[in-house]
């Protein structure tokens, strides 16, 4: 590295007090540490942040400490996706016994925060080891600093009745906040779960999440994944989703990207087990001065492993938007069949997306096909909608709304469905009628 | 009462003058047809008075219940009784039938001053409708038009217009694509829609529409004017002597 990013914040000098005394966490620390100090975060030269600068990150000294987390009672109700769920709640990055609700977890099926399960061989295990590879920079500022985060372990075939939603919540009350979680979901053999991580900022304040999800899927295991992210307009909202699937497992992600001033999701899957089988659905409404930027990665590592990948974004505005979709298919995985499939939709002559969809295959027998599209709305049905008798704002709205249906039909939990919809809905750009 | 009173109306396209001075009224309870070879202006008449805005109106004008219908946006005119059915229909993936004979339905009820009707209403009206033009009420969980059918596609033109009961009703083209099957459904549900209160304008190529939809009175459509009109005895002459004999009938 000639030069590195400088930060105003110093991100070496600082501690957490997660974990002091447990030896695997200190020495992973003390790696993540080393590698901090030689790389510092990724710079706009490497090929995975061409198109999105953590420059302006680096200038902000952040607050590693909240100063306050009082939040009402009424706003944790609000911002949750669902009722009827388990639910595990972090304010400002801290746990918050208060408003998680884990109590009445079937037996096999534990929910608990990182702080209370360093213990676990699961975590001790899982914890850290694919996403250092990935994306180290952030990933090592996440080891350095991690405070907490949320595990879910399911024992060997177990289902569980109801889904289990995540909640993060930045309340604004401590300005320039940065938190640092990492989360660590183990699915046992044939186990079964639905997964919602809701990630929301209550106010316009400026704050930096680092946050990492490792995803380690069992044989015959299925993890439905779902992402909203509603991030404040003003936050650096960075996530880092990794998992190694072994065979006849899924993993299903639906990611939906609101919020945040940058936003940026890198998704990564490994298929180690034949007939492992992966979703990667998003979906990106960037407006504003919005950038969000979506990352994803597929390696078939093995023969007959299947993935199928469904990006659209709309952006209006001075939104930008930056979707890299890379499939790898490995030497030794034949019949692999891989569909990835990115779709964008500008409203305005001011907003700009950069798609990249890639594929590298190393095997000869495997069925691939990627495309990427950017478009208008069609004048032609606009015009058919009017002559109908819709307005001009109308007709644009529905129109762009078919376009993002597709990504939320998939979503299987009626109430995240309807959720998800009245919230794409809200997020809907007002289009000026142009008469 | 009056209609629709096209007067003088002249328009072109970047600077290609299509319709060179089209006179024509049209009557409440009428049914007019109005025939062309290609190349005449027929579409381009159809498609300025639905409102699309690529054409330059040069000279003339265009009364629609005796208000000038040119100053109207395309979803005015729909909202006050204007219904183009379309030559071809767009195919809208993503934006179900259903949702778009409701929307349609309020916004035109909206303008009316009515309440918007409840789904159970709603629904009975659209099936009543339907049997009108023999749809299957699958088609009303579908895409607007997605993998329909030519023929399918007309009769929803049908069922729309049905649904809204426009006091003016464009049709361009309705008869083409069609299989003599579709023709006779397409035309009973017209039929079905002719009143007192309706004019139908009819735009088409070919003689054959009229025989199932009889019109009151025909008018040719040349050269960005029209040049003849009559009565439905005049498709007939068309039709056994051709467009080439307009030509020679035409003013020079």
């Amino acid at each position: 590295m000639s030069r590195m990013m400088e930060f105003a914040t110093p991100f070496s000098t600082l501690s957490t007090s997660l974990g002091q005394d447990v030896g695997w966490l200190t020495s992973l620390r003390k790696e993540a540490s080393t590698y901090f100090k030689q790389h510092g975060l990724p710079a706009k030269k490497e090929e995975d942040w061409k198109y999105t600068s953590l420059q302006r990150l680096g200038q902000v000294v952040w607050e590693h400490t909240s100063k306050d987390s009082t939040i009402l009672a009424a706003d944790v109700e609000a911002v949750k996706q669902l009722d009827d769920a388990y639910h595990l709640v972090f304010i400002d990055g801290v746990y918050s016994d208060v408003y998680s609700e884990v109590a009445s977890l079937p037996a096999g099926v534990i929910a608990l925060p990182l702080s209370q399960s360093l213990d676990r061989v699961e975590v001790s295990t899982h914890f850290g080891q694919q996403a250092i590879i990935d994306s180290p920079g952030l990933t090592a500022l996440n080891i350095m600093l991690v405070s907490e985060g949320a595990v879910i372990i399911l024992d060997d075939n177990v289902a569980i009745d109801k889904p289990i939603e995540l909640v993060f919540i930045n309340t604004g009350n401590t300005s320039d906040l940065a938190t640092h979680l990492h989360n660590v979901v183990v699915l046992g053999e044939g186990s079964a779960v639905d997964i919602v991580e809701t990630h929301i900022g209550l106010t316009d304040a400026a704050y930096f999440a680092n946050q990492i999800t490792e995803v380690v899927l069992a044989a015959d295991s299925y993890l439905k994944h779902y992402v909203v992210q509603q991030a404040s307009k003003a936050a650096f909202h960075i996530t880092h989703l990794s998992g190694k699937q072994a065979k006849n497992s899924i993993w299903q992600t639906h990611s939906v990207a609101l919020g945040g001033k940058l936003a940026r999701q890198d998704l990564h899957t490994q298929l180690l087990g034949e007939a492992a089988h992966c979703v990667m659905d998003g979906l990106y409404l960037p407006r504003g001065e919005q950038h969000i930027d979506n990352h994803t990665r597929v390696d078939h590592a093995v023969p007959n492993t299947t993935s199928e990948e469904l990006y659209k974004g709309v952006l209006d505005e001075k939104g930008r938007a930056v979707f890299n979709g890379k499939v790898v298919v490995h030497q030794d995985a034949q019949k692999t069949d891989a569909k990835q499939q990115n779709a964008n939709l500008l409203l305005s002559r001011r907003c700009e997306i950069d798609t990249k969809p890639q594929m590298e295959i190393y095997a000869d027998d495997v069925k691939c096909a990627h495309g990427s599209t950017v478009g208008q709305l069609d004048e032609a049905q606009l015009f058919f909608l009017r002559a109908r008798g819709l307005t001009e704002l109308e007709a644009r709205n529905l129109l762009t709304y078919a376009f993002v249906s597709e990504v939320i039909d998939q979503v299987t939990i009626p109430e995240l469905r309807q959720s998800l919809t009245t919230l794409v809905e809200k997020s809907m750009p007002a289009v000026a009628a142009t008469t | 009462m009056k209609m629709l009173e096209i007067k003088n109306l002249h328009a072109s396209i970047e600077g290609n003058e299509i319709l060179r001075g089209i006179n024509l009224t049209v009557n409440a309870g009428e049914v007019h047809a109005i025939m062309g070879p290609n190349g005449a202006g027929k579409s381009t008449l159809s498609n300025i008075l639905a409102g699309r805005s690529e054409y330059d109106i040069t000279q003339g004008e265009v009364l629609y219940k005796g208000e000038n219908l040119l100053d109207f946006e395309p979803e005015e005119r729909a909202q006050r009784g204007v219904f183009l059915a379309f030559q071809y229909p767009v195919e809208i993936p993503g934006v179900s039938n259903i949702y778009l004979l409701k929307a349609a339905l309020n916004a035109v009820r909206k303008y009316q001053g009515l309440d918007v009707l409840d789904a159970i209403d709603f629904l009975t009206l659209v099936r009543s409708k339907m049997d009108l033009v023999q749809m299957d009420e699958e088609f009303l969980h579908r895409g607007v038009n997605e993998g329909f059918s030519g023929g399918e596609k007309k009769r929803n033109e049908i069922l729309q217009m049905a649904l809204l009961e426009p006091a003016l009703a464009i049709l361009d083209e309705t008869d083409s694509g069609l299989d003599i099957d579709a023709l006779k459904i397409v035309s009973e549900g017209v039929n079905a829609l002719r009143s007192e209160d309706r004019a139908i304008v009819m735009i088409t190529h070919y003689q054959r529409l009229l025989d199932y939809i009889v019109p009151d009175f025909v008018h040719v459509l040349a050269d960005g004017q029209i040049v003849k009109s009559g009565d439905k005895s005049l498709a007939l002459e068309l039709e056994s002597k051709g467009y080439s004999w307009v030509a020679e009938v035409a003013p020079a």
